[in-house]
């Protein structure tokens, strides 16, 4: 089996007296789609941020594409980083370029493309996450919060990355929506071989979309499975998470 | 697993695409691209080579040979593999049409100006409408002043009165040297050295030290009002506010503007101080006026009136810079790049208004004869 695409051993992370993360290790596999899980304050998106290079945990070892990333250069970076793609919960749209040159911005910056390609290619990207066309000459404050959020995709997209992370990808989303987004994720995971790691809250799209579900909880992972595993697991923390009307909701309606 | 960037080769008529055709290794073929021009009649895009393709990759591809079946050749791919055909279609199928990006209309000369014109009266109308709200609501706290949060008051001018006393004094101090030295020169040649304190005196208390203040006010504190209220309403907490049905002009506005005027005249007595101590100590240095015979000057010739008068317009200004601060913060609307720019904006204009009035205070008091 080709080595995992981010490897994460044995990672604590304390703000202060808080102790976020007590020894999480976690490998995310090339081509997968994994959905970390947890309650409000278990430390996921922290532990997001630590695979995309944003924070660096007390301890332990981050590797992400086979770096070894703990005290990485910006400089050292640079050639990861454009090799993952991020979408922040709440779209982090530059508020002063309107939507497609947000969309272009690393193609722009990464890329010596022409301006009439990068324009073109910023609407493929814009359409491929489901909006028209035109939505690229609106600012994003001018979007809602799906819209902003399916930009957010598009720019993540932009470079075509290996390593696709997504923050709550569809809170916020009509069900028709968060379904389409479910949808293209997969597609796009197909396509270009991508590996998605996402943050999620949504049963039906844990049931959809993930390969692997990890559950986080007392700074530890509690469980980790695909969904139907999970669902079936008898270990009581996993089954408080999973078996609340919500879950089951989902499993009966999606699965 | 390195594989050469991709490249493009013609024989003239079909084209050959080689190596790595992903985002980051495209810039050469990209290039190459552009002016590849195939003639009328079937064209093979042959794709065996290609290493690794990405959407961006297969969009370069797809975008020429549409160029060129638009030139009138048939162009037919060749040699790509399941998963790079589905790529193409799904590209393809989003319907973007090559060389037309949707961008926000650029308004001509003439509109341009007549919107700025339209958006500048509103603007003031607007300005206007909230220093009444502004009035009318302190006037109603005025009346019953248990509602205003005094405690809020307390903090705001501590930080903006007391936390800048040592940058205040600092330039007061610098101020007084500076008028002292420009003086001493002329009036040596005169022997007339004692009239500095004439000079020094007048021009701290009357104009110079309500101007610095008001200036490192407007520096610090105004801009401080509107970053922080324009936060605010960028986070939705002014609207958050409004939903629980308290006006935000109780909590967020009143308060610094009952503690700037507070603050400002305070700052401005120790700015008269402070400048006077610059001058003083220049004019013994230069002029060998001593502080006893400085200070006695002073006392004789400037009145309790000119220390007023500059007193007195502190808080006017004071009411310039929180209502202009604060009016700049309310007007930002959904972005960080918002926040900055009605932030400067509302440094320029407060520092702008405020030499206005005092320009007007000048002439007021000249014809009053104080």
């Amino acid at each position: 089996m080709a080595q995992p695409v981010v490897r994460m051993r044995d990672i604590v992370t304390r703000f202060g007296d808080k102790v976020v993360h007590d020894g999480i290790s976690l490998d995310v596999e090339r081509g997968e789609v994994l959905a970390v899980v947890g309650g409000s304050g278990s430390g996921k998106s922290t532990l997001m941020r630590e695979m995309i290079m944003l924070l660096s945990p007390t301890a332990g070892k981050v590797e992400v594409l086979g770096h070894d990333v703990a005290g990485i250069s910006e400089l050292e970076a640079l050639p990861l980083r454009r090799r993952i793609g991020v979408m922040f919960q709440h779209g982090a749209l530059f508020g002063g370029q309107t939507v497609l040159e947000n969309v272009g911005v690393p193609l722009r910056e990464h890329t010596e493309l022409h301006d009439d390609i990068v324009d073109e290619l910023a609407q493929v990207k814009l359409t491929l996450a489901g909006l028209e066309p035109r939505t690229g000459a609106l600012w994003p404050n001018q979007l809602s919060g799906g819209m902003r959020k399916r930009a957010a995709l598009a720019r993540a997209l932009a470079l075509d990355p290996e390593l696709l992370f997504l923050d709550e990808p569809s809170s916020g989303l009509d069900p028709l929506s968060a379904d389409a987004l479910d949808e293209l994720i997969l597609q796009l995971r197909e396509l270009l071989g991508l590996t998605v790691v996402m943050i999620t809250h949504d049963m039906d799209s844990l049931w959809r979309a993930a390969d692997r579900v990890v559950l986080l909880g007392e700074g530890r992972i509690l469980g980790t499975g695909s969904m139907e595993e999970l669902a079936r697991s008898n270990d009581p923390d996993v089954k408080r998470f999973f078996s609340g009307p919500r879950a089951r909701g989902a499993q009966t309606g999606g699965g | 697993m390195a594989s050469d960037p991709a490249s493009v080769s013609s024989n003239g008529q079909d084209i050959v695409c080689q190596g790595d055709w992903t985002a980051l290794q495209l810039d050469r073929a990209a290039r190459d691209l552009r002016y590849l021009r195939p003639l009328p009649g079937d064209v093979e895009i042959d794709l065996s080579g290609v290493s690794r393709i990405d959407s961006t990759g297969a969009w370069l591809i797809y975008r020429a040979a549409h160029k060129w079946s638009k030139l009138g050749a048939k162009t037919r791919y060749i040699g790509l593999d399941d998963k790079t055909r589905e790529l193409f279609e799904l590209i393809a199928g989003q319907g973007i049409e090559p060389g037309d990006a949707p961008h926000p209309p650029a308004p001509g000369f003439l509109e341009n100006l007549g919107r700025d014109s339209a958006e500048a009266a509103r603007n003031y109308m607007a300005f206007l409408g909230f220093i009444g709200n502004a009035t009318f609501s302190s006037l109603r706290i005025l009346l019953t002043p248990a509602r205003l949060r005094w405690s809020q008051v307390v903090v705001e001018s501590e930080e903006a009165g007391f936390d800048a006393l040592p940058i205040v004094g600092m330039l007061a101090f610098l101020m007084g040297i500076v008028i002292a030295y420009q003086g001493a020169v002329v009036l040596q040649q005169y022997g007339a050295g004692i009239f500095i304190a004439d000079l020094v005196g007048l021009a701290m208390l009357r104009e110079l030290s309500p101007l610095v203040t008001a200036i490192i006010v407007a520096g610090r504190t105004g801009s401080a009002y509107t970053a922080q209220i324009g936060t605010m309403k960028v986070t939705e907490e002014v609207d958050a506010l409004r939903t629980m049905g308290i006006a935000p002009i109780e909590l967020l506005v009143l308060p610094k503007i009952f503690a700037l005027v507070i603050a400002m005249p305070l700052l401005t007595v120790f700015a008269d101080l402070m400048g006077l101590l610059g001058g003083m100590i220049m004019a013994n240095n230069l002029l060998d006026v001593s502080f006893q015979n400085f200070i006695d000057r002073l006392a004789s010739e400037v009145t309790i009136a000119d220390y007023l008068v500059g007193i007195g317009k502190a808080p006017v200004f004071a009411l310039i810079i929180a209502a202009v601060g604060c009016y700049q913060g309310f007007k930002v609307s959904g972005s960080a790049e918002s926040v900055g720019k009605h932030t400067t904006i509302s440094v320029v204009e407060s520092i702008f208004l405020v030499i206005v009035v005092d320009a007007i205070f000048s002439i007021v008091f000249s014809r009053m004869g104080i």
